[in-house]
């Protein structure tokens, strides 16, 4: 028998995916639950390359919540299904990564692939995974939210406020997280021009969760054509998976 | 089956077989629903695994209803019943008339026209009395393959009956694609809010292991392979059944091994076929499945002997299934593989000679499939009429949404130039189709495509576009939520000089209605007198006096002069009643019923009007969706006065009519509260659940927080503080700021739960929850003073109720805090909760060991009214506690009945002062003596029903509660008695029967 595709850990992904979350609450927990996991990964204890994405997640999703309990949004109905919505679609690349499915998203794939590689850097691994989360699940996860509240991505919407919400707390919490782990790339990153900086912290987040937007809008046009439907989604896997390899590469690498 | 494809051995399902039969069948209790979706990729085996579960349901005496969902993008509404029906009906024999006459009828009533208010919610409920008359007492299954190509309206279908309001026992097995749940598809989200039900399950169906893959491969070439050919087949298939059978049948038959995909595995095997053969294989491909044997023989043209014979060659080639009712690919990979193997001009050819054959005879799902080939054909003119038709007809079955997809095609059929030598396109208004997709797209809630296509609609006309169109405009963007738009387009109707007055009084009326929604209650006031004014000039106006009536009322009620909004509204449907249709006197009672039981808190007399309205609508022949809503409204406001025994029959009167969508849930929430109040779980459970069923197919944000406090509610009850807390979590994080009431009520569950964990010790105090609780009840707080009177009023009472359970959670409570909530309460004339601040008052003098008599007379305050609502679990904290401090309860100085506290007529207590007028309350004949006067009207009833020899099961059903709520009835009767039998019980209802 081969290795568990989780090793050590194993059973405990595989029971901890077996829950769904159903609220953003709940999310939060299970995101907490599954970083305390991932960190036991070997060889690379605590730097794992999930790990680093998760822990970015959570930190993302922690304020999310915050912002829910606080008011922050106009419609906490549409944001509170997005994020539940947003999130299954992570544990369900997990989950299927686990049963060696090859319908696993290959947006996420090459990031699991890594998950034991032996150069594994931060950044880029966080930065590949809210590429597959966010340039590949998110237009999915709004179709599925606006469809199941009756509503409809409409530009200039409360919803479309809220939605542009998430890019100010993504932001906020980028800069800080990069300082957090990356203590000792942080003198290498300055002595690189604010360009690259500016890409992360804007372009990355800002800039995908905008096409994010538009695509959940053509797709929500062809969502009752299972054709059109299952080609958009293969267009976006392979845009995704494209840039998440670019990230892992050596040449993210270099962006470290 | 005809063929011998599933003659291949079954393996390695073995437990999922017995886990669906246990869950379909086994463990179902009667009148119960169970559902299990079965996801998994391609060729995994699931509709294997359906058929041999039906096979072995079947055996087991349910009646199985199979039916498939089909993938060509405009298919009907209903098709998969529609199919499974006939399928069943195909299959009776002779000795099965009765059963058979009842398939029929219910496929008659898929071809009748059914249009009206409700028809949508009628048809849902005549299909479930079809299934109820078809099963005949036995457990109905329904099974459904590729569901993940299932229309609205049938998925609407499953969730009713799965929520239990058929009334069916019945359960539903589905089988899923899981590549199509990736997506966007809209069963995702439903199946995600699905899972968390005990009545339903989701089994992902795995590729096989090793060792079964092994075995089926083994099985297939009849005997175990060798260890290279095993590695290769395991390495190659994945342990996909499908694939391990056809790599093994290849190698058994000693073709060569070399292909490595399906693609290919089929690929080489449609070239070696036979010329005909593989014609036919090409023609089932391009048809609708299953293809009948009538039609392929008209699609291919070839005699009797040689389309047999050709047939024949395509199964034994496994790439065709015969079945009675005609021949499907044999898997639908086969159809992507054959996809880009024909010439266009070939593909085309088939779907012309599909068209023209169908054109002479009908056939199932006629119209669209005419569309689908005539389309496919390169013939839009034809294909016009047929979508057209395939429209009405999915309209005829309220499935807005696939005819909004055939007008959509319509449309663009109608725009694509015409060359062939079909070509004379028919005469249709574009103008007329464009505005059948506008509103079927608004029906379907698509607004934006609504909005679109009326756009091009009014660019279609030379000057201004016409007051009606603008005004259906505003109709639209407000249903899309963009208010500003749709106001800035009333505004416009109200100014242009070219609208009528009627118009513009509709117009004025709707803005009027829109405004009081954005909570601006001035601006609606002015609008809607504005309206009522325009409106006495014309005649036929009734639905804008009604409708700017209503907006009025509820400004004035808002701006605190409720008696002249009340008088207005009163008016209105003097003049609905007067000059108005049916639907304008219903939505007048409507409108009143809501203004006397919610901004006024006039509970009594709200709950007067509602159920005089039911009974009026009723006359009307409006009982399904009025009625209904009335009904609604008598029970919650009958719950908040303390009636009891009366909101509980007011309910089971109501769902008699089998609601649906909206109405059902708001239903089913109302009689959970009941259920919660009484301590019955599982009524309480089996609501909640049904609820959740229904929310599933999504669209109703506005019930989740209702439900998750009715959770959080008997959670507590239950002493499961966490679940409570929970649920109340998941509500804050979903409520809208500006919902001070719920958010209030919200608060308070949270609240309790923690201070109640507190108390008990049973779960830790989350300090966390604590302080977010504390920052609701804060902001709550700042925004009640802000909100309109009667909403701050109702805010008021729970902020009392939080600031008293934050006492509890600092130290041992504060009476003075719950002294204060219980008079709020009391101001309200609601006794639930005046009842438990009562409670919690004397808990807390007690605690401090001080002034016992002011908590013993609390303390007998608060048994009596919970007595008298029949709150089981209040009665017993209430005696825990009293019999912990030893506090006689039973001691009654004053007569029952009569309020100490200000002598004014008690609502608590039933029979006794109550309101002249509030219904048709049928209480036991005969005056009432001693010792009856703690009985309930119901317990009363139950009790006659008891001396009568009656079972609780019989009882339940005469009164339509459940047998188990009856149990909880009778309890209390015998507590309230002091006996223990039913005899003794009864010797007291003879002795007291007064004659």
């Amino acid at each position: 028998m081969t290795e568990p595709v989780w090793g050590p850990v194993h059973v405990d992904i595989v029971d901890l995916l077996a829950d769904h979350p159903e609220d953003v609450p709940a999310v939060v927990d299970h995101l907490t639950k599954l970083q305390d996991l991932l960190v036991r990964l070997p060889p690379l204890e605590g730097s794992c390359p999930l790990a680093d994405f998760n822990r970015l997640y959570l930190t993302i999703t922690s304020r999310v919540l915050e912002g829910l309990y606080d008011d922050y949004f106009a419609d906490p109905v549409f944001l509170s299904r997005l994020d539940v919505e947003f999130a299954a679609r992570y544990f369900d690349a997990m989950r299927l990564w686990t049963e060696s499915s090859p319908t696993t998203p290959r947006a996420w794939s090459c990031l699991f692939k890594r998950m034991r590689g032996p150069d594994a850097r931060p950044l880029p691994s966080a930065a590949a995974g809210v590429n597959a989360h966010i340039n590949f699940d998110l237009p999915f996860a709004l179709v599925t939210t606006f469809d199941h509240l009756e509503s409809e991505p409409v530009d200039g919407t409360e919803q479309h406020r809220d939605y542009l919400k998430i890019n100010d707390i993504f932001a906020d919490k980028i800069p800080s997280l990069r300082r957090g782990y990356l203590e000792r790339w942080q003198l290498l990153l300055d002595m690189l021009n604010g360009d690259i900086d500016d890409w992360y912290q804007g372009e990355l987040v800002e800039y995908t969760r905008d096409v994010a937007w538009r695509n959940a809008q053509k797709i929500w046009r062809c969502r009752h054509d299972p054709q059109a439907r299952d080609g958009e989604r293969a267009r976006l896997d392979d845009n995704a998976a494209a840039l998440g390899r670019l990230l892992l590469s050596p040449l993210g690498a270099f962006l470290q | 089956m005809a063929s011998e494809v599933d003659s291949a051995p079954l393996v390695g399902r073995a437990d999922q077989l017995a886990t669906l039969r246990a869950a379909l069948h086994d463990d179902i209790g009667p009148g119960q629903t169970a559902a299990v979706f079965v996801t998994g990729e391609s060729g995994v085996g699931k509709t294997r695994l359906l058929t041999e579960a039906a096979a072995r349901l079947r055996d087991a005496g349910a009646v199985v209803l199979t039916g498939s969902c089909l993938d060509i993008g405009d298919a009907s509404p209903l098709h998969p019943v529609l199919q499974a029906l006939r399928r069943f009906d195909a299959d009776l024999t002779a000795a099965q008339a009765r059963t058979s006459s009842a398939v029929r009828g219910l496929l008659r009533t898929f071809a009748e026209d059914s249009s009206g208010a409700d028809s949508a919610g009628a048809l849902l409920e005549r299909v479930s009395r079809g299934l109820s008359l078809i099963a005949e007492g036995r457990p109905l299954v329904l099974v459904l393959d590729d569901l993940q190509w299932v229309d609205r309206t049938t998925r609407q279908l499953l969730l009713y009956l799965l929520a239990g309001l058929g009334d069916l026992q019945l359960s539903v097995l589905a089988a899923v694609r899981a590549e199509s749940l990736q997506g966007a598809h809209p069963l995702r989200r439903v199946l995600t809010e699905l899972r968390r039900l005990r009545s339903v399950r989701v089994l992902d169906l795995a590729p096989l292991d090793r060792a079964d893959t092994d075995r089926l491969a083994g099985e297939i070439v009849g005997t175990p392979l060798a260890p290279e050919a095993a590695d290769q087949v395991w390495q190659r298939s994945g342990g996909n059944p499908f694939v391990v059978e056809e790599l093994a049948r290849d190698l058994r038959d000693g073709r060569d091994g070399l292909s490595d995909t399906l693609r290919e595995i089929f690929l080489s095997r449609v070239d070696v076929l036979p010329r005909q053969a593989h014609a036919a294989v090409h023609a089932v491909a391009a048809g609708v499945e299953p293809v009948e044997h009538w039609l392929l023989a008209e699609v291919l043209g070839l005699p009797e002997p040689e389309l047999i014979e050709a047939l024949r060659e395509a199964v034994a080639h496994r790439l065709l299934v015969g079945a009675d009712d005609g021949y499907r690919l044999r898997h639908r990979l086969v159809a992507e593989v054959l996809a880009h193997e024909l010439l266009p001009a070939e593909r085309a050819g088939l779907h012309r000679r599909y068209a023209e054959a169908l054109t002479q005879a009908p056939a199932e799902l006629h119209q669209a499939r005419l569309a689908h080939h005539w389309r496919l054909a390169g013939e839009p003119a034809r294909a016009l009429p047929a979508a057209m038709a395939a429209a009405r007809e999915a309209q005829r079955l309220h499935g807005f949404a696939e005819a909004h997809r055939h007008w959509s095609a319509a449309l663009q059929l109608a725009a694509t130039p015409t060359s062939g030598p079909g070509g004379v396109p028919p005469e249709v208004d574009r103008a007329v189709l464009l505005e059948h997709a506008a509103e079927t797209a608004h029906q379907s809630g698509e607004h934006a495509r609504a909005l679109s296509l009326l756009a091009e609609l009014a660019g279609g006309e030379p000057l201004d576009p016409s007051c009606g169109l603008r005004i259906r405009r505003a109709r639209y963007l407000a249903a899309a939520g963009r208010s500003a738009p749709a106001e800035a387009e009333y505004r416009g109707v109200l100014e242009s000089v070219d609208c009528t007055a009627g118009e513009r009084a509709a117009a004025a009326a709707q803005l009027a209605h829109l405004l009081v929604l954005q909570g601006r209650y001035a601006d609606a006031g002015q609008r809607a007198r504005e309206a009522l004014e325009l409106a006495a000039t014309v005649d036929g106006s009734t639905n804008s006096v009604v409708l700017a009536s209503a907006a009025l009322g509820f400004s004035e009620a808002f701006l605190e002069d409720p008696d002249s909004g009340l008088a207005v509204v009163r008016r209105a449907l003097e003049t609905a009643e007067r000059s108005g249709g049916p639907e304008d006197v219903a939505c007048a009672y409507l409108h009143l019923a809501e203004l006397l039981t919610g901004p006024l808190n006039i509970l009594e007399e709200g709950v007067v009007v509602a159920r005089r309205g039911a009974e009026r609508v009723a006359e009307l022949g409006l009982g399904r969706t009025y009625e209904t809503r009335l009904l609604a409204i008598a029970t919650n406001g009958l719950f908040r006065v303390g009636q009891w025994a009366e909101a509980e029959k007011v309910v089971a009167a109501a769902l008699r009519h089998r609601p649906s969508g909206a109405d059902a849930v708001e239903l089913l929430l109302a009689r959970c509260r009941l259920s919660v109040g009484y301590g019955d779980v599982e009524a309480s459970d089996r609501d909640l659940e049904a609820v959740a069923t229904m929310l599933a197919g999504g669209g109703a944000p506005r019930h989740v927080l209702p439900m998750l406090i009715l959770r959080a509610g008997l959670a507590m009850w239950q002493g499961r503080h966490d679940v409570a807390r929970q649920a109340v979590q998941r509500g804050m994080t979903e409520s809208r700021s500006d919902d001070v009431v719920l958010l209030g009520t919200l608060a308070w569950h949270g609240l309790r739960a923690e201070a109640e964990a507190h108390a008990s010790r049973t779960v830790a105090v989350d300090p966390t929850a604590v302080r977010r609780l504390r920052d609701a009840v804060d902001r709550v707080t700042a925004k009640s003073a802000t909100a309109a009177g009667p909403v701050r009023v109702v805010a008021d009472g729970f902020l009392a109720l939080c600031t008293a359970e934050l006492t509890r959670l600092d130290g041992r409570g504060d009476p003075d805090a719950w002294a204060r909530s219980a008079a709020e309460w009391d101001k309200r004339n609601h006794p639930y909760p005046a009842a438990y601040s009562r409670l919690r008052q004397a808990e807390a003098l007690l605690a401090r060991r001080g002034r016992s008599s002011t908590a013993g007379t609390l303390l007998r305050e608060a048994h009596e009214m919970a007595l008298s609502l029949g709150a089981v679990p209040l009665t017993s904290e209430i005696r825990t506690l009293a019999g912990r401090a030893r506090v006689e309860l039973t001691d009654r100085a004053q007569p029952a009945g009569v309020d100490r506290r200000q002598g004014r007529p008690r609502s608590t207590g039933v029979g006794h002062g109550r309101p002249a007028g509030s219904g048709s309350v049928t209480v036991v004949a005969g005056p009432v003596v001693d010792e009856l006067t703690t009985l309930t009207a119901r317990e009363r009833e139950v009790l006659a029903a008891v001396a009568e020899g009656l079972t609780n099961k019989e009882i339940g059903q005469r009164l339509f509660i459940s047998e188990r709520t009856i149990g909880v009835h009778v309890s209390h009767i015998f507590d309230k008695l002091q006996v223990r039998t039913r005899v003794q019980a009864s010797a007291i209802h003879l002795r007291n029967r007064g004659e």
